[in-house]
């Protein structure tokens, strides 16, 4: 039983933890927090839907397909929401939390026309598929998400840390630009950066879709805002702080609904994220910064 | 012949679009000190749900209800406001939609007070109300020849173009007075304004709590106005929607939110044929108004613009001319 929640947890929590990057990731370089990633892992997830379900094609082309779909969408999220407002005067620093929320209304409604409001399901041929240890049932589904995302983790830290294009991806973090006075091409940095995180949102919707057999337009509203919660509680721009916040929550919420409180398990994110902005703002393994006075 | 000109499904409308202005003002006073909250649907709820629970299952009359239901949302704003003053632009946006979430969530859960998600029915109706005062009072609605739903959508519609025109004055007032003018200057510049012997916490608590006193009465005249609430009128897409009014009309000057709470409240009553995709058009119509005009259609230059163009045509009027010979 306990284990059984345990690996449940861990399951969710690393959906969490692919879903948070992708804000982690685009906070880190352009200090916004882009609202409408939600909805472009709805649109991966619902990618895998159609991919699988109605064209009937294997698990993999799903993947490749949400990926390249919620790469074009991060494509125009850029382009239409955030670059018109980048480096224009009297722009309030709120403006781009404004159009992105914008831009995740219009992909939810959009999402409403285009595959209707209710649930779909999401059936793939190892779905049902498990293994016994002892007593307790391990679905291959779940190992292929954890799997998965750690490789994402594991290959973003490999990125950023090891390669040319990730330590750019970091000086632009650091100050836009200076990278740019050091010969980083800031503007395509960003681009890619956005890229590069609506791509991991198409990855964890798929994930999504596999574990809990079920797609809707509102599921990026849902996890959309734990993913929030989740940078907000690792400390914005902390790729290790999001890993951590989001296994910890995926655990808090399984062992909520396992002991009885099942109803408030969406309220656990956001109670935390209470509790943490008062108590320690810079997140549980950010650096004490100006960050949140800014 | 007024039997016929009073339509209750217009009434109706635009009482709608009354109390939308009310939850324009209320956003408006939060920006007015540069807080950006998204927690106003949650603020919302807790007044709707004060005035129903108190009215339905405690007897208190129906006025008492709203106002107790306002000052308790401004109370709860209050609180929420002093761990609020240590959170800035996207850190409080992001805490004051958790808090609305959270409040939802509670609703839902809390199932011997709140019914749950199911909602709370049969809410005391405002119209019905002052329909039973006005016949105890011996006025019957046939004296001026209109049926009892006619009267009931028109006292509704008055009552809150009575109370909407007293907030829009109040905070006009109040915009010319002092804390109108501490609140510009915190908007501008809060360590300037400090340093200029302006008390923050206490004004930034002030404009938290009137915003949330102002969006609480709004919700509990919503629920004796549709007489049933549920935790799904106040989600996130509600907060989003009093936010957008603000963004697109502008939150400068206090007409910006109530021109945006009157055009797109009435916009999809106008275009019926693009209601379906009424969100759609809000999402492009945010994301196109950050981009080109994102102070919002009406700032401080089109107010002077029109104060300008109308003492333009008083001066034509009179043929004085004062200004020129000066």
């Amino acid at each position: 039983m306990l284990i059984e929640q345990l690996i449940n947890g861990l399951t969710l929590g690393s959906i969490y933890v692919v879903v948070a990057l992708g804000y982690t990731l685009v906070f880190g370089v352009l200090n916004i927090v882009n609202m409408g990633h939600g909805e472009i892992f709805m649109f991966g997830a619902f990618m895998g839907v159609v991919v699988t379900n109605s064209l009937e094609l294997p698990l993999y082309v799903a993947f490749i397909i949400a990926i390249v779909v919620t790469a074009i969408l991060g494509y125009f999220l850029e382009r239409v929401a955030l670059r018109p407002l980048r480096g224009k005067d009297g722009v309030s620093h709120l403006a781009p939390l404004i159009s992105t929320i914008g831009v995740s209304i219009f992909l939810e409604n959009a999402a409403h026309h285009l595959f209707g409001a209710g649930n779909k399901p999401f059936r793939t041929s190892f779905s049902d598929m498990s293994f016994t240890v002892g007593t307790t049932t391990v679905y291959y589904v779940q190992i292929l998400i954890f799997v998965i995302a750690i490789l994402l983790m594991a290959g973003l830290m490999f990125w950023l840390s090891k390669t040319k294009a990730g330590k750019a991806l970091r000086a632009s973090a650091e100050d836009l630009s200076v990278a740019s006075l050091l010969g980083v091409n800031t503007k395509r940095m960003i681009t890619q950066t956005v890229i590069l995180a609506s791509a991991m949102g198409g990855i964890a919707g798929i994930l999504v879709g596999l574990a809990f057999n079920s797609v809707n337009p509102q599921m990026g509203l849902s996890f959309g805002l734990k993913g929030l919660a989740i940078i907000i509680l690792g400390g914005l721009g902390n790729v290790r702080g999001a890993m951590a916040g989001g296994l910890i929550l995926g655990l808090a919420e399984t062992f909520v609904v396992a002991y009885g409180a099942s109803g408030y398990r969406d309220a656990i994110a956001f109670i935390a994220i209470i509790v943490i902005l008062i108590v320690r703002p810079q997140g549980i393994f950010g650096t004490a910064t100006s960050g949140s006075r800014g | 012949m007024l039997s016929e000109l009073i339509n209750p499904y217009y009434l109706q409308i635009a009482s709608f679009i009354l109390l939308n202005i009310i939850l324009g003002v209320s956003i408006y006073i939060t920006l007015a000190t540069g807080q950006l909250s998204l927690g106003h649907a949650g603020f919302m709820s807790i007044g709707a749900y004060t005035s129903a629970i108190l009215t339905l299952n405690h007897n208190v009359p129906l006025v008492l209800g709203i106002v107790i239901a306002a000052v308790f949302t401004g109370l709860v704003g209050v609180i929420i406001g002093f761990p609020a003053l240590r959170l800035h632009g996207v850190y409080l946006a992001i805490a004051t939609l958790g808090f609305g979430e959270v409040i939802r969530v509670l609703f839902v859960n809390w199932e011997n007070l709140t019914n749950g998600a199911i909602g709370i029915a049969n809410i005391p109706h405002l119209g019905r109300e002052i329909l039973t005062l006005s016949k105890d009072i011996g006025f019957e609605p046939a004296a001026l020849g209109l049926r009892n739903n006619q009267f009931i959508s028109l006292a509704v519609f008055l009552l809150l173009l009575i109370i909407t025109i007293a907030v829009i004055w109040f905070f006009i007032r109040q915009n010319n007075s002092r804390i109108g003018r501490a609140y510009a200057s915190i908007k501008m510049d809060e360590q300037a304004s400090e340093a200029m012997g302006i008390n923050i916490t206490y004004y930034k608590i002030l404009a938290f709590g009137q915003g949330a006193l102002l969006a609480g009465f709004a919700g509990a005249l919503y629920a004796h106005m549709t007489a049933y609430i549920s935790p799904s009128d106040f989600d996130y897409h509600r907060a989003v929607e009093i936010l957008i009014f603000a963004i697109f009309g502008g939150s400068e000057v206090i007409w910006g939110p109530i021109f945006g709470a009157i055009f797109l409240s009435s916009l999809p009553e106008v275009l019926r044929s693009v209601s379906e995709y009424r969100f759609m058009i809000y999402g492009a119509l945010i994301v196109f108004m950050m981009a080109f005009r994102p102070q919002g259609l009406i700032d401080m230059n089109v107010m002077n613009w029109l104060k300008r163009s109308k003492s333009k045509k008083k001066e034509g009027k009179h043929g004085t001319g004062s200004k020129e010979n000066q």
